[in-house]
C-alpha cells in the first residue's frame, strides 16, 4: 500500500444556482488509494460538487487543495493537467473519432508529421484486452452501444494515470460483466495510489467497492463514515433520506382482474414468437440479460419499431398498432429506457416536459387550460418529490435523477391502461424508488396493468406478480411468484445462449 | 417555489430594452424626426411584410430547419394574384378568388418543401434552396419577367387604408403575430412544434404524429409568405417578378435576433417581431441620420452575429459550461 497522503481537500464549498442552493458549506477530503463513496438523494448536490472539482462549475466560496497546493483558478483543462479525471453522469465522448483516437486524443504518436495509426491501434487494443474488454478500436464511438462507450470513458481513467478519478453513476448503463470490469479498474487504481470518488444510487455497490462514504443531503454534508462502521445498507438509508424505509417493495398480492392486453407470436428484428398477456391489477415483469430483446419487444408493441408479425389484442379486441400514437389511443404507454435521448425535451421547461402528453386532460376546446395543466404537473412533482426551483425552469437545470423523475411523472400522469416501464428506477434515489413502487399500487388499484422491464432482480422479484424471461430474443419461460428465485431466473435467462463466451459477456 | 416565470421571456425583455434604447437615442439624435407619429407608423408598416414572413420562418427554425424559399413564395403569391385578377388579363377573377388561388399555391409549395424535408430526408437548407430557385423561375416564366398591373382597386387601396391611425398593413402583421403567439402557446399544435424541434424521437414516442405536424408547419410557413406576397402586391399595386427577393435573409435575421436557436426547439413569435422591428429601426434611423446605406448594411450584418453571440454567451454563463456549444450543430 502506497503512503496515504491526502490528494484532495475541499473546505467550506458553497454554490448557489438561481433557483437553489446546491452546495452548502461542503467539506471533503480523500486520501491516496482511498475509494470514497458519495451518496445522497437526487439533487443533493453530488454532480455539482464533482463539477466544481473538475472546474466545469466555479464555486461561490470555499477552498480546494489538491496535493498540497491551493487551487484558486480552475477549469476543465487545468484540472485535467493536474491529474483529475472524471466520468460524468451524462457521458460525452467525441462521437466521430475512433476508439483508438479517443485514447490518444491530443497526443497521437507520430512518424514525422504523420500519425502512426498502427501504433495507436496496437497499443489501445492491447490495453483493452488487458482489462478484459473486447471492443474494436477502429470503430468510431458512435457505432458503439451506450454501455461500450461508457466503458471506453471508464477505461481511459486507467490509461491516463491520473491522481484522482471521479465516477458519477457509472453503472447505470452497464451489464454485470462490465460492472465487474469497472470494479477491477477501481481496484487497480487503488493499488496505484489513485484517489477515487464513486457516486452511485446502487448502495449495495457502494458497500462492495468503497472504503468510506460521504453522505450529502440538500447540499450539506451529513457525515463521512467507513463502510465497516455502517455495516449495511439499512444503516445508510436513514442518513440519506432522513427516515428508514420499512418496506421497499410494497406490492400487495391482489387477485388479477380481466385481461387487458394479449400478445401472440410477436416477431420483429431481434425477437420472435413472443406471447404474453397482462391482466388488470397485475405487475408483469420482464427479465433477461442486457441485449435479450426486452426493450425491442416493448418498443415494437408500442408501435415505435417495425413489427414483422404478431397479433395484439386489447381487452379482447384485435388491434393494429403502427405508431406510438395508435398505442396511446389503445391505452398502452411506454416509458423509454434511454430517457435522455428518447424522453427528455431538454430546452423546454419542467411543466412542458410533464404535460406534453397530458394536455388532453386539460383542454378547453382547442385551448390549453394552463391553470389545470400546471396543477396536474405540480401534483406529480410532489408525489415523486422532484426537486425543482419552479415548474418554469428548463428541465436541463435539474439533476440527472430529477430529469428522470420528470419523465416518469409524465407517464404516471398519463395513466394508460397498460403502462410499460423500461428500467424505471435507474439513477433514482432509494427514497423515491419506494415512492414509485407505492404509486404502482395506486395504478393497479384503479384496474390498470403494468409491464416492468428491469435488470435489477430484487426490484423485479419484489414487484412482479409474474415474470416472463426473455433469452436471446425468444421466450424462455413464464415464472409465477411462488417460484421466483435469482438462480432460476438467471438460468432461464441464459437458456438460449449457446456459447459459453456469450454467457460470460452477457451476465 | 420561487416564481421565476420571467426566465422564459428573458430574451424578449432584453430585446425590448434594446429597442427602447435605440428609439430614445434616435429620437434625440434626429431632433424628434424619428419619433414623429408619421415616422413610427411608417416604420411599423415597413417592418410588416418582413414581419409576416418571419412569423412563418420562426416555425421552421423552431423545428430545427430553415426555409430559404419564403422570398420566392412572396413573389409567386403576388404574381399569381395579379395574373388572375388583372383587369387587363385573361382571367379577371374577383379579388377573393385571386387571394384563395395565391394562398392555395403558396400552401402547395409549403407541402412540397415538407415532403422533401420530412419524407425525402433532404436537409431543409438544400430542399428550400432548390425551391427558392425553382419558384423564382416559375414567377419569371408566368410573368414573362414583366410587371403585371391593373390589379383590382380594393386590393390597391388596402395599402393606404388606416385604422386608428395605424396602416392596415401594420395591423395585418400585428394581428397575425398576436394570433400565432397564442397558437404556439395555447394549442397542441404549438406545443408539438416545440416538442418536435427539441427532440424528434421523444416527440414520436409521446404519440405525436411527426409527418402531419411537419407538413402543417411548412404549409403554415408558406401561407405566411403567401400573405406577405399579397401585402407586398397591394403596396406595389402590381405583381412584381422580383418581388420578395432576398426576403428570406431579413426573415432569418429577425428570427435569430429574436432569440431562436438554429438547432431547434427555441424561439418565439414575439422575439421575432422585436427582431424585425430592430432591423427596420436601424434602416429607418440610419436613413434619417443620413448614414451611408452600405454602412447600414454592414451594421445589420454585425448585429446578427452579435445577437447570436450574445445569446450563446449568456446561456453558457448561466449553465457554467464552456464555450464549445457555440460551434456544436447537429
Ligand atoms: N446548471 C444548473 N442550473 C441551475 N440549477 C442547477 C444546475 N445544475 C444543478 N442544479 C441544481 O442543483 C441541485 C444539485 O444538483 P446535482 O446535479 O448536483 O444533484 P445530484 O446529487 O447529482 O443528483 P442526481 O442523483 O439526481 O444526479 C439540484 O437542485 C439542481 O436542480
Ligand atoms: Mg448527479
Amino acid at each position: 500500500m502506497p503512503e496515504e497522503k491526502t490528494v484532495i481537500e475541499l473546505e467550506g464549498i458553497n454554490k448557489t444556482f438561481p433557483a437553489v442552493k446546491a452546495l452548502d458549506n461542503v467539506s471533503l477530503s480523500v486520501k491516496s488509494g482511498e475509494v470514497r463513496g458519495l451518496v445522497g438523494e437526487n439533487g443533493a448536490g453530488k454532480s455539482t460538487l464533482i463539477k466544481i472539482i473538475t472546474g466545469a462549475y466555479t464555486k461561490d466560496s470555499g477552498t480546494m487543495i489538491f496535493e498540497g497546493n491551493e487551487i484558486t483558478r480552475n477549469s476543465p483543462l487545468i484540472s485535467k493537467a493536474l491529474g483529475i479525471y472524471a466520468v460524468y453522469q451524462d457521458v460525452m465522448v467525441t462521437p466521430d473519432l475512433s476508439v483508438a483516437e479517443n485514447f490518444f486524443l491530443g497526443q497521437q504518436p507520430k512518424i514525422g508529421p504523420f500519425i502512426n495509426w498502427k501504433k495507436m491501434y496496437k497499443e489501445s487494443r492491447e490495453f483493452l484486452e488487458n482489462i478484459g474488454l473486447d471492443i474494436d478500436v477502429r470503430k468510431s464511438i458512435k457505432e458503439l452501444s451506450i454501455a461500450e462507450s461508457e466503458m471506453i470513458t471508464i477505461s481511459k481513467a486507467l490509461w491516463q494515470k491520473p491522481r484522482l478519478v471521479i465516477f458519477d453513476e457509472p453503472t447505470a448503463v452497464l451489464t454485470r460483466n462490465e460492472t465487474k470490469i469497472l470494479f477491477q479498474i477501481i481496484d487497480e487504481l487503488k493499488n496505484q495510489g489513485t484517489a477515487v470518488i464513486y457516486i452511485s444510487h446502487n448502495l449495495e455497490e457502494v458497500f462492495d467497492i468503497c472504503d468510506t462514504v460521504t453522505v450529502l443531503k440538500d447540499g450539506a454534508t451529513v457525515g463521512t463514515y467507513t463502510t465497516q462502521e455502517l455495516e449495511n445498507v439499512e444503516k445508510l438509508i436513514p442518513l440519506m433520506v432522513g427516515r428508514s424505509i420499512e418496506e421497499m417493495y410494497s406490492k400487495k398480492d391482489t387477485e388479477p382482474g380481466k385481461e387487458l392486453l394479449r400478445v401472440e407470436n410477436l416477431s420483429g428484428e431481434r425477437f420472435e414468437n413472443i406471447s404474453f398477456h397482462v391482466r388488470a391489477g397485475e405487475v408483469v415483469g420482464f427479465f433477461g440479460l442486457v441485449g435479450a430483446g426486452r426493450t425491442e419487444i416493448a418498443r415494437a408493441l408500442f408501435g415505435a419499431d417495425f413489427l414483422k408479425e404478431g397479433k395484439i389484442s386489447v381487452e379482447g379486441k384485435d388491434v393494429s398498432i403502427k405508431t406510438p400514437k395508435d398505442a396511446l389511443m389503445k391505452g398502452i404507454g411506454y416509458l423509454p429506457e434511454d430517457r435522455r435521448k428518447q424522453g427528455i425535451f431538454l430546452q423546454q421547461d419542467i411543466d412542458f416536459n410533464i404535460n406534453i402528453i397530458n394536455f388532453d386532460k386539460v383542454m378547453a376546446g382547442p385551448i390549453i387550460n394552463y391553470g389545470k395543466a400546471h396543477s396536474q404537473a405540480r401534483d406529480y412533482i410532489d408525489k415523486l418529490s422532484i426537486k425543482i426551483g419552479s415548474i418554469f425552469q428548463p428541465v436541463s437545470e435539474l439533476s440527472g435523477g430529477n430529469q428522470q423523475k420528470v419523465i416518469i411523472a409524465r407517464w404516471l400522469c398519463k395513466n394508460t391502461d397498460v403502462l410499460i416501464f423500461d428500467e424505471p428506477t435507474v439513477g433514482i434515489d432509494v427514497g423515491t424508488k419506494s415512492e414509485i413502487y407505492k404509486l404502482f399500487g395506486e395504478i393497479l388499484s384503479s384496474n390498470k396493468g403494468i409491464i416492468l422491464i428491469s435488470s435489477y432482480l430484487p426490484e423485479l422479484m419484489g414487484m412482479s406478480d409474474r415474470i416472463y424471461v426473455i433469452s436471446n430474443g425468444r421466450m424462455a419461460g413464464e415464472v409465477d411468484k411462488k417460484d421466483f428465485s435469482e438462480e432460476f431466473l438467471l438460468t432461464l435467462a441464459m437458456k438460449n445462449i449457446v456459447s459459453r463466451e456469450k454467457v460470460k459477456e452477457a451476465v | 417555489m420561487a416564481g421565476r416565470r420571467e426566465r422564459k421571456t428573458f430574451t424578449e425583455k432584453n430585446l425590448l430594452i434594446i429597442l427602447v434604447v435605440m428609439w430614445v437615442f434616435l429620437a434625440i439624435a434626429t431632433g424628434g424626426n424619428f419619433s414623429s407619429w408619421a415616422n413610427i407608423t411608417n416604420l411599423i408598416r415597413q417592418s410588416s411584410i418582413n414581419g409576416v414572413v418571419a412569423i412563418g420562418m420562426t416555425l421552421i427554425i423552431i423545428t430545427g430547419g430553415i426555409d430559404l424559399s419564403v422570398g420566392s413564395i412572396v413573389g409567386l403569391s403576388g404574381m399569381v394574384f395579379a395574373i388572375f385578377t388583372s383587369t387587363r388579363g385573361e382571367f379577371q377573377f374577383p379579388t377573393i378568388v385571386g387571394i384563395l388561388l395565391a394562398l392555395g399555391i403558396s400552401a402547395l409549395i409549403g407541402l412540397i418543401n415538407a415532403v422533401a424535408v420530412h419524407d425525402g430526408k433532404v436537409p431543409a437548407f438544400i430542399a428550400t434552396l432548390g425551391m427558392m430557385t425553382l419558384v423564382r423561375g416559375v414567377v419569371m416564366y408566368i410573368s414573362g419577367g414583366r410587371m403585371v398591373t391593373a390589379v383590382p382597386l380594393e386590393y390597391r387601396r388596402f395599402a393606404v387604408l388606416e385604422f386608428l391611425g395605424i396602416p392596415a398593413l401594420a395591423w395585418s402583421w400585428i394581428i397575425l403575430a398576436a394570433f400565432m403567439m397564442l397558437v404556439l402557446k395555447y394549442t397542441k399544435f404549438g406545443r408539438n412544434l416545440y416538442a418536435i424541434g427539441s427532440n424528434e424521437e421523444a416527440a414520436r414516442l409521446s404519440g405525436i404524429n411527426i409527418r402531419l405536424n411537419m407538413y402543417s408547419f411548412y404549409i403554415v410557413a408558406a401561407l405566411f409568405s403567401g400573405i406577405a406576397g399579397l401585402m407586398l402586391g397591394t403596396r406595389m399595386a402590381a405583381g412584381v417578378p422580383t418581388g420578395g427577393s432576398g426576403y428570406e435573409l431579413d426573415a432569418i435575421a429577425s428570427v435569430v435576433i429574436g432569440g431562436a436557436s438554429l438547432s431547434g426547439g427555441v424561439g418565439t413569435v414575439l422575439g421575432t417581431a422585436l427582431g424585425a422591428l430592430i432591423i427596420q429601426t436601424i434602416r429607418n434611423g440610419g436613413n434619417l441620420l443620413g448614414v451611408d446605406p452600405f454602412i447600414m448594411q454592414m451594421v445589420i450584418g454585425a448585429i446578427i452575429i452579435l445577437a447570436v453571440f450574445f445569446d450563446q454567451f449568456v446561456k453558457n454563463r448561466r449553465k457554467g459550461e464552456g464555450r464549445k456549444r457555440l460551434f456544436k450543430r447537429a
